[in-house]
């Protein structure tokens, strides 16, 4: 909201410094967004135009003697066609500053000019909105008058935000209560009191929703309608509003004021002086003040008569009931609404306006009497004649009362605030202290103040007054308490290990478009699931949550332009039911350069599987079991399973080839996917002694049928020696023309070790002749030699 | 006897010439062996001595054995030199050290998870616990038990994405403060970190997507100051033991007293008008904190007389940003690695 200082002034005493009540706001809650600057002008005073006469020796020019309240009349020339003699106009006498120009004596044409009738422009205001040529004023001020410090022209406007629990701060009276309890110096409001009275014709209204809870109706005649007095012009622009004729600008400048806004109906036009509040029919048509067409439901709220819909309520007047320059009679509304309503109300009209901006956040009732009031004021002032306000539905009622303690503030704020200075506060923003006790106090917040109303809103006035600057910084003793970080500590651990391992972290967006998955589906491949879809996505490129990391990861590693390595942690998603399932994932993948290598041998997914083994043993202190596995996405011969007690814990392997393509991927890629949900544990490891013998090996070369694994043969061999054997691992594969076709050799390599003696050549051969036997009778493998 | 004596002194001088002349290890080994070894000619020498007299025997033992004590002397000294003249040789090589080294095989950590574990791991020295959950939650989760009942305004001020009419994907991490208290008798000393969703458009310091952590410290006498004292901590951890922090009133449903946390402006100090960074204000923007609202906590079944707390939200990326001095939070998504690089 733009708050112009000069007219904060005129209800509280302020620092002249801008950037002192600036910072005076922000510390009360209301951080000042922007500071308007205005031109320092000077010199410039009231005078009226005595006479015009012709300039000798210029046509287009005319000289005024110009009567500024001092004994001699100032003589001007002006070029301005829009001078009369009788005008009340602002005249920059001889030295005076203006924001483009300084006045000095000069001839104009053989006239000597002894100063300058100003525009609007000249005084730093929207010209625009003002007179063409001169700028005309009230002829009520008296002459000599100083323009610039009468109408604050050279105060700085604030552009302050305003938080939506303080709708009473939206108005100049609220910021100034604001400033007056924080630099404790008194507000001035103007009486509320209304001035009408009487009235034999009196409107009437009816309530048929319950979202108008008070509507204040009062009846003006003998209003002329014209141009409003310069203060209120002038006000109505530094406040960023354009001024547009009298009861328009009082209407604004009393919401600005007080807060409340106002409407006001033509009487003519308002059938029977009845008003109706009720929900609009369906399909009801409304023309608004600015000609916008409306079709309601029922869901708008509608001011009407009789006959038919007046205005949209709390948002904006209507068309058929608006004032023209011929209206002599006005009704005037200063109404309070449910805010919930009219909020939901301008969301789905797609209208805000100054009022609904109020409306929407339920102004406290009060407001409504202070603006009612207010308005008749100055319509009276004007020449109107008003007649009483007749106030229908709900009056203000008081909030209860609050207790406080300057303990409860000690336990809250943890500073120490006097009992004395927590009533003074309290009192500054115009609460009432009902009882006192040496350590307690009973308040009752003041009207206007309905988020007031459990003890911490008092604690929180407290403090805002008294400065947040006053809590000191202490740390806290941290009780022990049962919270674990173990899901925390294991994405950490996850992610410092990769990146041990080579692998950079991505981060990417969880919402994507259907591009993702077409992909996919026009590559061949079936997507294991369907998206879960946002309702109400920014645009078409974020309407789904995806289910799957690898997108994204495969749009990386394709405009990688070198062999990388990359991970991310993200949370996936999947349909389920009506709901929705959440799992955390940790993808990972690689990609090489492409190595000539024959097609049952792949050193890509090596590489990749011996990091998805070092990850889970890291993180789990476990070692799993790997079983082929088919995985769409992944290559069906080339992609494994991870399991730990018959957990998948993890799906690795080489990237179907169709994808690779699909997503441009030059290199062969290989991608791991380990469900965090499914990780057991980490177990604490125990300590095993080595035995203190020395261990033997034995090389053996093998050959099997090609469906036999490796793994099964490791497992023979372990199984079938029994404890003797302390590892067996496969480390070579080769097949060709010496072991033929369907069949393959393997190497492997068996340690033997004894816990209480040194393993003997003898007793080593044999378990190896165990194990081939083993192997001989289960897989019939025959040795190499 | 004489005449081992003569043929001594001859193998000695002519050992002594093979052993100065050897210029590596491997020539001083073959002298070793051709002098002392099994079939060396120390050895054919002792073999002659049981052709002596018996008497002589001893005697020429003697002489053997002093010869022998002598040569392998003498071997120590001729190792040793040969041993200084290679480190000689080695210390006189030299390399172009700066050469380049092949590229580091570390990877790096996003910046976004670099931030965040540098603000949790200055909470768990404090004893917090660090929590995650869930991206999509309930409207229960996100607003009604946080005060934000169904027609608050508030809630306008989250612009949610929504999957149905109660889930959504959150808008902030709040919801862990109650998933834990849920689950949790006080105390409770939480960080929780996490994805955030809301549908702002795109620019240059906004996203749909982005990361909160929130603090919530719930026990008996908490009060505002240690929220001061443990957020001034962290801005020191993250920008510099210079730092303050400075609470300004807010309003947000879930505390009361509110507050937004400013801390000194990391890169001007406040020194000067014109900084880019701050807007010459000289603080910089965190986020919002505040004491519990009483309602979220009878909400969760605790005693208010008993215990109070306090809870902060901030952004990562813009702490991030100000950390880092980034330009554009947009960065953080597209995934440079010279990105990630210079931040690690």
């Amino acid at each position: 909201m733009r708050a112009p200082i000069a007219w904060l002034r005129e209800f509280v005493s302020l620092p002249t410094a801008t950037n002192e009540i600036a910072d005076r706001l922000a510390m009360l809650g209301f951080p000042v967004d922007a500071i308007e600057r205005r031109p320092q002008i000077s010199g410039v005073v009231v005078g009226r135009i005595a006479t015009i006469e012709k300039h000798p020796n210029a046509d287009r020019l005319q000289v005024c003697h110009v009567d500024v309240g001092a004994e001699k009349a100032l003589i001007i020339a002006t070029a301005a066609t829009n001078v009369a003699v009788g005008q009340t106009i602002p005249v920059a006498t001889i030295g005076a500053v203006l924001p483009h120009i300084t006045i000095e004596r000069r001839k104009m044409r053989g006239v000597e000019s002894e100063g300058m009738m100003c525009s609007a422009d000249e005084l730093a205001l929207n010209p625009e909105w003002f007179d063409d040529g001169i700028m005309q004023l009230d002829d009520d001020l008296p002459l000599g008058t100083d323009v610039v410090a009468h109408f604050g022209l050279s105060d700085d406007v604030l552009d302050v935000e305003i938080t939506s629990n303080r709708v009473d701060a939206m108005s100049m009276i609220g910021l100034a209560r604001e400033l007056s309890a924080a630099f404790g110096s008194p507000l001035t409001t103007p009486t509320f009191e209304n001035p009408g009275s009487g009235d034999n014709d009196a409107p009437s209204v009816t309530f048929e929703s319950g979202d108008c809870t008070q509507f204040i109706a009062q009846r003006f005649d003998r209003v002329t309608n014209g141009i409003a007095p310069a203060w209120m012009r002038i006000r109505l622009a530094l406040a960023g509003q354009r001024p547009i004729d009298r009861i328009v600008d009082i209407s604004n400048y009393v919401m600005l004021e007080t807060g409340q806004p106002l409407h006001f109906y033509d009487a003519r036009e308002v059938h029977g002086g009845h008003f109706i509040v009720r929900n609009a029919h369906e399909g009801e048509a409304l023309t608004a003040l600015d000609d916008a067409e409306y079709t309601l439901t029922p869901q708008s709220l509608v001011i009407a008569d009789e006959q038919h819909a007046l205005g949209l309520a709390g948002l904006k007047g209507g068309k058929s009931s608006a004032i023209s320059p011929d209206s002599t009679s006005l009704i005037l509304e200063s109404a309070t609404f449910n805010g919930a309503r009219i909020r939901t109300m301008s969301r789905v009209l797609g209208l805000r306006t100054d009022a609904s901006s109020r409306h929407e956040k339920s102004l406290p009732p009060l407001l409504a009497q202070w603006g009612a009031a207010r308005a008749a004021q100055l319509l009276i002032a004007s020449g109107a004649h008003a007649y009483a306000a007749h106030q229908f539905g709900t009056a203000p009622s008081p909030a209860p009362v609050i207790e406080i303690t300057e303990h409860a503030v000690e336990r809250t704020l943890g500073m120490h605030v006097p009992l004395a200075r927590i009533a003074m506060h309290l009192q500054s923003l115009g609460c009432e202290i009902r009882t006192e006790t040496a350590s307690s106090l009973t308040v009752a917040p003041p009207l206007w103040r309905r988020d007031l109303a459990i003890p911490v809103d008092l604690i929180e006035e407290v403090a805002r007054i008294e400065g947040y600057d006053g809590i000191l910084a202490v740390l806290p003793n941290v009780p022990v308490h049962s919270v674990s970080s173990a899901q925390y500590r294991l994405e950490e651990q996850l992610a410092q290990t990769l990146v041990a391992l080579g692998y950079d972290e991505l981060l990417t967006y969880s919402l994507h478009g259907s591009d993702d998955l077409k992909r996919a589906e026009t590559a061949g491949i079936q997507t294991s699931h369907s998206s879960v879809e946002v309702r109400n996505p920014l645009s078409e490129e974020q309407r789904y949550l995806r289910y799957t990391l690898a997108p994204a990861m495969f749009l990386h590693l394709a405009r990688r332009t070198t062999p990388a390595r990359v991970f991310e942690i993200g949370h996936v998603f999947y349909p389920f039911g009506e709901s929705v399932t959440e799992n955390n994932v940790l993808t990972f993948g690689l990609t090489i350069d492409a190595p000539s290598e024959p097609a049952w041998k792949d050193q890509g997914f090596l590489m990749l599987k011996s990091d998805v083994e070092a990850l889970i043993l890291e993180v789990t202190g476990r070692t799993g079991t790997t079983t082929a596995d088919q995985r769409n996405g992944l290559h069906p011969g080339k992609s494994a399973t991870l399991l730990i007690d018959g957990a998948e814990v993890a799906t690795f392997g080489r990237v179907d080839p169709r994808l690779q393509f699909a997503y441009e991927l030059a290199r062969p890629t290989y991608l791991a996917h380990v469900y965090l949900d499914r990780l057991p544990d980490r177990r604490i490891p125990h300590y095993v002694p080595p035995s203190k013998f020395p261990s033997t090996y034995r090389d053996l070369a093998l050959v099997v049928s090609l469906d036999a694994s490796a793994a099964q043969i490791e497992d023979i061999v372990s199984q079938s020696i029994g404890a003797l054997c302390t590892s067996a691992r496969i480390f070579d594969e080769y097949r060709g023309a010496q072991v033929g076709e369907g069949r393959k050799s393997l190497a492997i390599r068996i340690v033997l070790q004894k816990t209480d003696a040194t393993i003997t050549d003898e007793e080593a051969d044999a378990a190896v002749g165990i194990a081939t036997e083993t192997l001989t009778r289960d897989l019939g493998a025959t040795l190499r030699i | 006897m004489n005449q081992i004596s003569q043929t001594l002194d001859d193998l000695v001088s002519r050992f002594s010439a093979a052993v100065s002349a050897a210029s590596d290890e491997r020539e001083l080994d073959a002298a070793r062996v051709a002098f002392l070894g099994r079939s060396g000619e120390i050895t054919v020498i002792r073999r002659g001595i049981g052709a002596l007299p018996s008497a002589e025997r001893p005697t020429a033992g003697k002489i053997i054995n002093d010869v022998v004590a002598t040569m392998e002397e003498q071997l120590i000294r001729e190792a040793q030199r040969i041993q200084l003249r290679a480190f000689d040789a080695e210390l006189a090589t030299s390399i172009d050290v700066t050469f380049p080294a092949p590229a580091s095989r570390l990877g790096t950590l996003h910046p976004i998870r670099t931030m965040t574990s540098t603000i949790c791991t200055y909470f768990e020295r404090l004893g917090f616990a660090v929590v995650l959950g869930p991206e999509i939650e309930p409207d229960y989760y996100t607003f009604d038990a946080l005060n934000i009942p169904a027609d608050h305004p508030a809630r306008e001020g989250f612009d949610s994405f929504f999957i149905t009419d109660s889930l959504l994907l959150r808008p902030h991490t709040s919801p862990m403060q109650i998933r834990t208290m849920e689950q949790h008798q006080p105390p409770i000393a939480i960080l929780a970190p996490g994805t955030c969703y809301r549908r702002d458009a795109v620019d240059a310091r906004h996203l749909f997507q982005f990361h909160q952590v929130e603090g919530l410290l719930v026990a008996e006498g908490i009060h505002m100051g240690h929220l001061k004292g443990v957020l001034t901590g962290l801005c020191r951890e993250l920008f510099g033991p210079q730092q303050n922090v400075r609470f300004r009133p807010s309003f947000f449903p879930f505390t009361e007293p509110s507050a937004e946390v400013d801390t000194t402006c990391p890169k001007c100090k406040g020194e000067t008008t014109t900084c880019n960074m701050c807007g010459g204000s000289g603080w910089i923007e965190l986020g919002g904190a505040g004491m519990v609202h009483p309602n979220v906590l009878r909400e969760m079944k605790y005693d208010t007389d008993v215990v109070s707390g306090w809870a902060f939200g901030f952004g990562i990326e813009r702490l991030a940003l100000t950390r880092y001095e980034i330009d554009d939070i947009r960065r953080f998504y597209e995934n440079d690695p010279d990105f990630s690089r210079q931040l690690r």
